[in-house]
């Protein structure tokens, strides 16, 4: 009696913390795990292949983050191998000492036992590698270090499992060969081709996502090789779009504090170094000197300026706006040069904004009387990773009934009032906090709301009457003679 | 009256619709007038963008970016710690806050409306903006003078002339921009006091006098420009001051004492002098030093007569004489008296060397190398004259000469303006601005009086009795200024019994011709004649106007913190170099790096950079910036505790051998010579960085000191190395650099912009190993150390 009650309440307990722990641990088990690591600068992808065949009658397949990649990971998503849809997914909780992440996915059909199937898990981490050397002069290339944990962790049991790692070039100074993996493997650890490391095929895994198993068996594995592209960070970046219907215009800007995350630069620049490696054509590799942003087609008046003007060396291509629906994949091109080549460490903040017709992202919605915009969450700065981002989406004045779907969800949402261009009451704002962003997370906010005809006729009407009362006084002071002494 | 006609004009328009019309059309022609004016200013905005030009504006627009964003009384209190390091200065007491507290006010305004206009495009467009107020008060100043038709043309002068925009583009946010309008405006409202009597206007002058002496700190025209030099000097509302005392003073002399001088020139005195004193930089000034005496003077003056007047209206003109010979001799001495016992005191001190540059205007030039470096502050070469005025020169004697014509007391105003500006256009560029107002009011009104001339349709009646025609001598006349046309009608009673001086008799009859009475009637005949005339006025207003376009967009529109070049295709290539310095120190050294300049560009590193600097634009005290320039002209060794004392980072220099931009600090460099040589004659000699043969070189001949000064080093290095094999040469100089370029054990090349005009060297901190820094670089770079001592004695034991 005692007994059972000491299990059922530990049971309890551990369906609090990490439910799935246990009783998921028998439904499935992974044929194979195949994992592969595309390195990167700021960002490096990672694709996890589970093949897995069911052993209990189960719709929900459970996959584990060791705590050192689901701390980095920004995005996560699973599918169906060659299929496009993709699965729910949820976060069912975090053990808080390893810090092991298991998130449960949404089966499109539940699995009978002894069935298939395929689930692609694809994360994107960010800040997961640092330069090594962390100093670099002028004329020294670019090493990245990387670190993950070497074997793919799981609660259920895996017959046989591998992890690729993909460097950009063959040029990988180090890699970490694992010892003592006699458990799994008889054959080398880990072996290297080309730009591709192979850690696996490891062999007859238990279920891995316990502590036990991580404080035993788990390792670390470093790669170190060569980047020839700087290391971009967005330390922050402030985008306000406003709409107005008067002007039928939807302005966007961008306030991008942009950082060299790359390995400092070591000694000073020299501007002759920098011209003849120009000249040469073999420019620093952890220098950037111009990036080329890709903004939505049908644009215009594109401003890019600084805290102390206009930055003059920059050049647009726009390409006209597409119609609605149509699958066209057309953008501008916006070539922007900093002011000076951003070599590692250094800073550039900027301000980066346009216009576009109001038409090409907003749409009226008769059955419910409501304007629906759609609104970028960012301008993906290629190779960048967004470490705080703040999107402040600016409706017209007086609007209500104010809704929103973003693509994700934000960290944190806000609503506030925003005053400008003479404005009598305001106009609501929604403010969208976000970190780490990525190249995978440029989703469409979409914003819907109703505008009553009165509150189109504000402004004029404000405006109007602020005019008439200036004729009016002019017209009283013309007219009424306030002299005390007459004139002859 | 029935009057031969040149030309038919429409008589049965009723007066009352001509009056509507005629004040219809001036409201257009002032809009529109008001428009050429912004837009000619906008040249700078549309060719590069919208940026505060120049130095000095750097720091207004700071200074107007903190009222703009703590308010005023934080900026009244601002204790900016980050200019003069380590010395700091004491914004609030030490500048002239009209312009700023405008564009605040101005801010505030926008801003409570709902309209979140930037600060930056206030501050840029403030100058275009009361460029277009200037045109109205020019406009209401010369309708006095003249009439409308003279007014709306000084008002189109005065909005497109070169002389004006030259210091009021957008973007040239500096005092000037406001103070021309606010000149204007005071002497208008003085000539309107005077004329009326009335307190009301003299108040407003008054107030309007306050404003410029709250707004106009950089320009002094009687005490010779000092204020680069030492903050305790007078600003350019010394003009005014001194104008309106001597307009009151001729008048006196003249004769012309009255009632409404004294009511005009009272309420215009005491309330301004109390005014002004409330700005904090002038403070007791206005009664205490000389520049202000003769206002003060004036004003005693006014009230003796007045006192005299009252007195001789009661009684009789016998006593009145004792009374005056006893009371002037009585004055005399107690006056003397006063002056000499206030000196002796020290309240007042009217003897100082200020005192002479008033009339010695090359006294400070002579005497202090920080005021002759400006370039501004040379004297004005005669074509400058002709590109800012074009033909208003030559128009503007004769516009003084009618002046004398009808030399009322407006007039006399006007003359003794003209006469003043020209002397001081001439010893000083920077001038021309004051003199381009009343060039622009003469020209006007002569220019309006050959237009009424020969416009006027009234054909001289070849009738030889003319004794009975009364109205000829006033209807015609090659200046006449009162045409019979309903317009003008009203004109007449305007005018003010003309004064019969000796002076104005002569003049008019050399000017004029009076019509005397038996000759053959002068005036215009005929159609062609007035055609003819007219096709060539108008055809000079047009060349005038495209001069003006020419000028602006080519010689005044350019920020100077942007450079603008072409690049083969005919295309703008911007040369933004200094920018891109600034910026890079903004966002790439740590907040409190100090940096050390030449004083130039310390208001803009103030404001692009953010950063301290040693020494900036203000030029408050000269010993800091000897400091600076001992620093450039000693060699490394030396300058290396000047710069570790200072706290100093970063160093920057501006080289233009590379372009071409020949503004760099290699061709300031003797100026810093000298200013150090000023503190530290026995350390640092101007000859000495000269070649032998007394040449400023920079090439292989250049002497040692010049080699080894820190400004060299710092331009020159690695610059032959840029050149690869070919021979290196400064396009500035047009001189071929060593080959071997300087080295730096002290410095460390940081930065350089992309056309090397700004360089940036960091200066090391002291070796850890306590090994000097020349030893440890040499070490570093594995050079063996010169043993001087060892190597004998091993040569000894061998």
């Amino acid at each position: 009696m005692m007994e059972r009650w000491r299990s059922g309440f530990s049971l309890i307990l551990l369906a609090l913390f990490v439910p799935s722990l246990v009783s998921a641990g028998h439904s499935f088990e992974n044929t194979a795990i195949v994992r592969t690591v595309e390195l990167g600068g700021a960002l490096v992808h990672v694709t996890t292949t589970y093949a897995v065949k069911a052993l209990e009658h189960s719709s929900k397949y459970t996959i584990a983050l060791g705590g050192l990649e689901h701390e980095k990971t920004s995005w996560l998503e699973a599918k169906i191998k060659g299929r496009a849809g993709v699965l729910p997914l949820e976060l069912v909780g975090t053990d808080p000492t390893s810090g092991v992440a298991l998130y449960d996915v949404d089966l499109p059909e539940t699995l009978k036992v002894g069935e298939t199937a395929h689930v692609v898990v694809e994360t994107t981490q960010t800040h997961a590698t640092h330069p090594w050397p962390e100093v670099a002069s002028q004329k020294d290339g670019q090493a990245l270090k990387y670190l993950t944990d070497l074997l793919v962790i799981s609660p259920y049991q895996t017959l046989v499992q591998r992890t690729k790692v993909k460097s950009p070039s063959p040029n990988i100074f180090s890699y970490t060969t694992p010892e003592e993996m006699s458990d799994f493997t008889l054959e080398d650890p880990v072996t290297k081709s080309g730009a591709t490391l192979t850690y696996g095929p490891y062999k007859n895994i238990p279920p891995s996502s316990t502590e036990d198993f991580l404080n035993e068996k788990q390792k670390r594995i470093t790669i170190h090789y060569a980047y020839d592209w700087p290391v971009l960070e967005v330390t922050k970046l402030k985008r306000s779009a406003e709409i107005s219907h008067w002007g039928a215009n939807l302005n966007i800007e961008d306030n991008i504090d942009l950082h060299n995350a790359g390995p400092a630069l070591k000694g000073h620049f020299s501007r002759l170094e920098h011209q003849s490696q120009k000249f040469f054509g073999k420019p620093a590799p952890h220098m950037l000197p111009s990036i080329s942003l890709h903004l939505p087609a049908g644009i215009h008046s594109v401003y890019y300026y600084d805290m102390i003007g206009n930055v003059s060396t920059s050049n647009l291509r726009t390409s006209p706006s597409v119609p609605k629906g149509s699958q066209s994949n057309q953008y501008s091109v916006l070539e922007l040069r900093p002011r000076y080549p951003i070599f590692g460490g250094w800073n550039y903040s900027f301000t980066l904004g346009w216009d576009s017709p109001l038409k090409d992202s907003a749409g009226w919605d008769k059955k419910t009387g409501k304007w629906i915009v759609g609104v970028q969450v960012m301008t993906h700065v290629p190779g960048a990773v967004v470490n705080d981002a703040e999107v402040k989406i600016i409706l017209p004045e007086g609007a209500t009934d104010v809704d929103f779907y973003p693509p994700f969800p934000a960290i944190m949402n806000e609503f506030s009032t925003h005053i400008t261009y003479l404005d009598t009451t305001g106009r609501p704002a929604i403010t969208f906090h976000y970190k780490d962003l990525t190249h995978k997370h440029v989703g469409t906010i979409y914003v819907s709301y109703k505008v009553p005809f009165s509150a189109h006729l504000k402004k004029p009407m404000a405006v109007a009457t602020a005019l008439m009362s200036v004729f009016m006084l002019a017209f009283v002071w013309k007219r009424v003679d306030i002299r005390i002494q007459k004139h002859k | 009256m029935t009057t031969k006609s040149a030309y038919l004009l429409a008589d049965n328009v009723s007066p009352a619709t001509v009056t509507n019309t005629s004040s219809l059309l001036r409201i257009i022609a002032l809009a529109l007038i008001s428009g050429a004016a912004i837009a000619s200013r906008l040249f700078a905005v549309i060719n590069f963008e919208s940026i505060i030009h120049e130095f000095d504006p750097w720091f207004n627009y700071r200074a107007t970016r903190v009222l703009a964003s703590q308010g005023f009384y934080a900026f009244w209190n601002w204790f900016d710690p980050t200019a003069w390091y380590p010395l700091g200065r004491v914004v609030g007491g030490t500048i002239y806050p009209g312009l700023m507290a405008t564009s605040g006010v101005i801010y505030s305004v926008l801003h409570a409306l709902n309209l979140p206009v930037d600060i930056r495009n206030i501050c840029v467009l403030l100058a275009p903006g009361f460029s277009a107020l200037t045109a109205w008060s020019t406009y209401m100043f010369t309708k006095e003078m003249k009439d409308e038709s003279a007014g709306l043309l000084a008002a189109a002068f005065i909005g497109i002339v070169p002389g004006y925009i030259s210091r009021s583009v957008a973007g040239s946010y500096d005092n000037e921009a406001i103070a021309i309008f606010l000149l204007m405006f005071t002497f208008f409202a003085w000539i309107k006091a005077l004329k009326t009597g009335s307190a009301f206007f003299g108040t407003i002058a008054a107030l309007f006098y306050f404003y410029m002496v709250a707004a106009w700190g950089m320009l002094s025209v009687f005490v010779f420009t000092l204020h680069k030099f030492s903050p305790r000097t007078l600003g350019g509302y010394a003009f005014i001051t001194n104008m309106i005392p001597l307009h009151a003073l001729a008048l006196i002399l003249m004769g012309r004492y009255s009632s409404r001088l004294y009511v005009g020139y009272s309420s215009w005195y005491a309330v301004g002098t109390l005014a002004s004193m409330q700005v904090p930089f002038v403070g007791f000034q206005p009664v205490r030093t000389s520049e202000h005496m003769a206002a003060l003077g004036v004003f005693g003056l006014l009230q003796i007569i007045a006192f005299a007047e009252l007195v001789r209206s009661h009684v009789s003109s016998k006593q009145f004489q004792t009374l005056l010979f006893a009371s002037v001799i009585g004055m005399g001495i107690l006056g003397t008296l006063a002056i000499v016992g206030l000196t002796y005191k020290g309240w007042i001190a009217p003897w100082t060397g200020r005192f002479y540059s008033l009339w010695d205007t090359g006294y400070a030039k002579k005497y202090i190398p920080i005021i002759a470096s400006v370039s501004e502050h040379q004297p004005t070469a005669w074509p400058s004259f002709f590109m800012d005025l074009q033909f208003l020169i030559f128009l503007f004697p004769a516009g003084v000469i009618m002046c004398f014509r009808q030399l009322r007391d407006e007039h006399v105003f006007v003359i003794i303006y003209a006469v003043v500006a020209s002397y001081f256009a001439g010893v000083m560029v920077r001038l021309m601005l004051t003199l381009t107002p009343v060039v622009c009011v003469a020209s006007a009104i002569a220019f309006s009086s050959l237009l009424d001339t020969y416009i006027d349709p009234t054909e001289p009646e070849i009738v030889e009795d003319s004794s009975t025609d009364v109205d000829a001598p006033q209807t015609e006349g090659s200046s006449n200024v009162a045409a019979p046309t309903p317009k003008k009608a009203k004109k007449a009673k305007d005018a003010a019994p003309l004064p019969s001086g000796p002076l104005s008799d002569i003049v008019s009859s050399v000017t004029a011709g009076s019509f005397k009475r038996g000759e053959r009637p002068r005036g215009v005949f005929g159609l062609d004649t007035r055609l003819a005339v007219i096709v060539h006025a108008v055809g000079m207003l047009i060349f005038f106007v495209m001069h003006c376009t020419w000028v602006t967009a080519n010689a005044y529109s350019s920020p100077s913190v942007v450079l603008s070049s072409q690049n083969p295709d005919g295309s703008q290539h911007i040369i933004d170099d200094f920018r891109e310095a600034y910026y890079w120190l903004r966002q790439n050294t740590p907040e409190d790096a100090v940096v050390m300049s030449w004083w130039d560009y310390g208001y803009q590193i103030a404001g692009m950079a953010d950063r301290p600097t040693l020494v900036d634009n203000n030029t408050w005290n000269n010993t800091h910036i000897a400091t600076v320039g001992k620093a450039m002209s000693s060699s490394e060794e030396v300058a290396y505790p000047i710069l570790r004392k200072h706290d100093v980072d970063y160093v920057l220099i501006i080289f233009g051998g590379l372009i071409g931009y020949s503004g760099d600090d290699i061709n300031k460099f003797l100026w810093m010579v000298r200013i150090a040589q000023g503190v530290w004659p026995d350390e640092i000699q101007e000859p000495n960085y000269f070649t032998r043969t007394g040449e400023y070189r920079v090439d292989d001949a250049a002497s040692a000191t010049m080699k080894n000064s820190l400004m060299y080093k710092m331009s020159y290095y690695r610059f032959a190395e840029l050149f690869g094999s070919n021979q290196a040469v400064d396009r500035v100089r047009g001189q071929q650099v060593p080959k071997t370029g300087p080295t730096l054990d002290y410095l460390d090349e940081a930065f350089t912009s992309e056309n090397w005009i700004v360089r940036i060297y960091q200066v090391k901190k002291e070796d850890s190993l306590g090994r000097d820094l020349k030893s440890a670089n040499a070490f570093a770079q594995g050079k063996k150390r010169k043993r001087t001592k060892p190597a004998p004695r091993r040569r000894a034991i061998q």
